[in-house]
């Protein structure tokens, strides 16, 4: 036996990159995948390197930031690939995400499970991630969302100042929101290495929606030049608005630092969760919206428990369920440009609305 | 480790996929064919044909929400004007 099929850790690399049968057909949708796992790294490498010179103290991480700026090697660089990759990350797993619901993948309950349980950490480690730089945007969006557990019956308060370490956001909630997202990543990685184990039990879907085992090709060299290339595409893409916009998601207020006694005018978080951040926002009671931003998420655990191995899976073959796919996607837009609206008439009522048409969607 | 790689290997492997009975195989030497044969002249209707037969499907919702933004931002901007401010009661 050849020695990639034969060596104990090797052939573990051999049976995911080289000789792992794989459909005929794949599209650029299938790419999506193999991109997240590249922006893991990407993120995992910039984010330990910036943590060697970054301080999590709220005295002084503010000012930290911009001695990585202007005294560290290229830590401008780094700052921005780190704050750029996670737009990114959001990017590819929405439509990663979206290829699930489009083709029908949540066929595979483990596969799908535990990616929305990534999806969840990933969107837990982003929110801890922009706390670090305290700035005004960092401190207020630290406030607002644990400030969301006080909505919970009789331990909110409680719950609230346990995670704050104390009866504000305050240095005690910056030290451990850095400790926490340095761990949450290497819990994702574990969660990706079991979400590839699993996907790999039942072997890739396809677009056609049918059963590929009478046509499959072996990953190396289809897929692992097809991803390569895509690989470099993204990497043009992503060093030219990295280097020429990669101001362009970051927030105004942010380059001030933090001051509890100031309130920003107009708190929103990053565009990856203004569509959450919307429909918190469209329920006018504190609890209902706490449970519609958890629900607008946990929706996802829904479609796994719901579906039956079918013959035809994915929304190609319903013309209904394909118009109620790119429906979702319409609403999942508007939201995330409501979320960016003040809370005032009209913005409010169409939100209201864009959640229920949302939740309608989904379920 | 040894349990993870069997289970990879056994489960579905080269050989242990689908049991396909009278393949016959048809293919031409990639000497006698041109790389991008027809990639205009067949390639672009295709295309062509391609994005129309989705547009039914995704056009109309993405449409119907920009038309509910663009009412949304119109909306705003005349509930922001002073005469409708003295009608209606400013403030918020």
């Amino acid at each position: 036996m050849t020695f990639r099929k034969s060596h104990p850790l090797i052939k573990i690399v051999n049976s995911t990159l080289v000789d792992l049968p794989s459909p005929a057909n794949l599209s650029v949708n299938w790419n999506y995948g193999s991109l997240l796992g590249l922006v893991l790294v990407i993120q995992l490498v910039s984010g330990i390197v910036l943590a060697t010179r970054f301080s999590g103290h709220s005295d002084i991480s503010f000012d930290s930031v911009i001695s990585i700026y202007q005294d560290s090697n290229y830590g401008w660089l780094l700052r921005l690939v780190h704050s750029t990759g996670a737009s990114f990350f959001f990017l590819f797993i929405y439509l990663h995400i979206g290829r699930g619901l489009y083709y029908g993948s949540y066929i595979y309950p483990e596969v799908w499970n535990i990616g929305v349980l990534i999806y969840l950490i990933l969107m837990g480690t982003a929110f801890l991630g922009y706390v670090l730089p305290w700035g005004q945007m960092s401190y207020w969006a630290a406030t607002v969302i644990t400030n969301l557990l006080s909505a919970i019956p009789w331990l909110g308060s409680i719950l609230v100042e346990w995670v704050w370490g104390g009866f504000a956001v305050g240095n005690p909630t910056l030290t451990r929101f850095f400790a926490l997202h340095y761990l949450l990543p290497f819990v994702v990685t574990a969660l990706v290495i079991l979400h590839i184990f699993y996907l790999h039990l039942y072997g890739s879907s396809n677009p056609l929606g049918v059963s590929s085992n009478t046509n499959k090709v072996s990953f190396h060299y289809y897929y692992s030049v097809k991803d390569l290339y895509v690989y470099f595409v993204f990497f043009f893409i992503f060093m030219f608005f990295t280097l020429k916009y990669g101001y362009s998601f970051m927030d105004a207020e942010n380059f001030i630092p933090a001051n509890p006694l100031v309130t920003p005018t107009h708190i929103q978080p990053e565009w990856y969760f203004l569509f959450a951040y919307a429909i918190l926002r469209s329920i006018p009671n504190k609890l209902g919206g706490v449970l519609g931003l958890v629900l607008a998420v946990m929706v996802l655990f829904l479609f796994s428990i719901s579906s039956t191995q079918l013959l035809f899976s994915g929304t190609i073959y319903s013309p209904l369920a394909r118009l109620t796919f790119w429906s979702l996607v319409s609403v999942f837009f508007l939201l995330t440009w409501l979320g960016s609206c003040p809370a005032e008439s009209p913005y409010t009522e169409v939100a209201l609305a864009s959640t229920i048409a949302y939740f309608s969607l989904m379920v | 480790v040894i349990l993870l790689t069997n289970q990879l290997k056994m489960g579905k492997g080269f050989g242990n996929l689908a049991y396909v009975r009278n393949q016959i195989w048809f293919t031409l030497s990639p000497y006698e064919q041109r790389p991008f044969a027809k990639a205009i002249k067949t390639g672009l209707p295709n295309t062509l044909r391609r994005i129309t037969e989705e547009a039914p499907y995704v056009l109309p919702p993405l449409l119907l929400g920009y038309a509910i933004y663009s009412w949304t931002t119109s909306e705003a901007h005349r509930r922001s004007r002073k005469e409708y401010q003295a009608i209606h009661g400013g403030g918020h």
